[in-house]
């Protein structure tokens, strides 16, 4: 039952207009229950400095039982960010996307999680298995079975 | 003087008894909001169209409480892996 996702999706936009997306997170579009799209930038003191990324969040009809697909938003002259968890094809490597989704979660917390995974790089580079992975990739990432490693990146 | 009712309206009012800040819950939404479907414990789940004993509270050992319609949504499924959305532990429904 579509009305669902779009009931919960409803109040989270409503909270977003009337109290805002947290610091380095801006809503660009969210005309439908269907994707909305973010730009997310790092404050204070990254690698990422000044840098801004849009991200995609897609729902299905069962959010947030099922968990939102999310990637980095590459076309038109946007890209993913340099990150050892993110494919040049802005997939990106998280746990909290995958087997440690929980229905609690919400929009928001994923782009600061993201936003803090960006924070705390050490060195921009892409996944080791990036080239192999973006040539196999299916077109949404929760298709990915991703292996979790190394969450000190 | 001397005062003759002739017509009286009962008005109650009732609320889950969450545990929580009672009697005002401290008036953080937080509190008062199912965490899955983020709709008020007195509401009802999307699911439901009425509020009450139909669409009841589900209360875990670890004591966090959703509706219990959303919370065996998310128990069902294999991802929840049979764990609280609050803090991944192992869902006990507790004894109320």
């Amino acid at each position: 039952m579509a009305s669902i996702a779009s009931r919960r999706l409803a109040k989270e936009l409503s909270e977003i207009k009337s109290e805002g997306c947290p610091v380095g997170i801006k809503l660009v579009k969210a005309d439908d229950f269907a994707t909305w799209w973010f730009t997310i930038e790092v404050m204070g003191e990254s690698l990422y400095q000044s840098e801004v990324y849009t991200l995609q969040f897609r729902f299905d009809a069962q959010y947030p039982i099922s968990s939102p697909a999310v990637q980095f938003v590459v076309k038109d002259g946007l890209e993913a960010p340099i990150h050892p968890h993110v494919y040049s094809n802005g997939h990106i490597c998280a746990s909290i996307l995958g087997n440690e989704w929980s229905p609690v979660l919400s929009v928001t917390a994923v782009c600061v999680t993201l936003q803090s995974m960006l924070a705390s790089c050490k060195k921009k580079e892409r996944p080791v298995d990036n080239d192999r992975y973006v040539r196999n990739a299916p077109e949404n990432p929760k298709k990915t079975q991703f292996e979790y490693h190394d969450d000190s990146v | 003087m001397k005062v003759t009712v002739k017509h009286w309206h009962a008005v109650a009012q009732w609320r889950w008894d969450t545990g929580g800040t009672e009697p005002d819950r401290g008036g953080d939404d937080e509190e008062d909001v199912c965490g899955i479907c983020r709709a008020a414990y007195e509401g009802c789940c999307p699911s439901c169209k009425m509020p009450g004993d139909d669409c009841p509270l589900i209360w875990g050992q670890c004591s966090h409480v959703f509706h219990m319609h959303c919370l065996l949504k998310w128990i069902g499924t294999p991802a929840s892996k049979q764990q609280c959305p609050m803090d991944r532990r192992p869902w006990v429904t507790a004894e109320r």
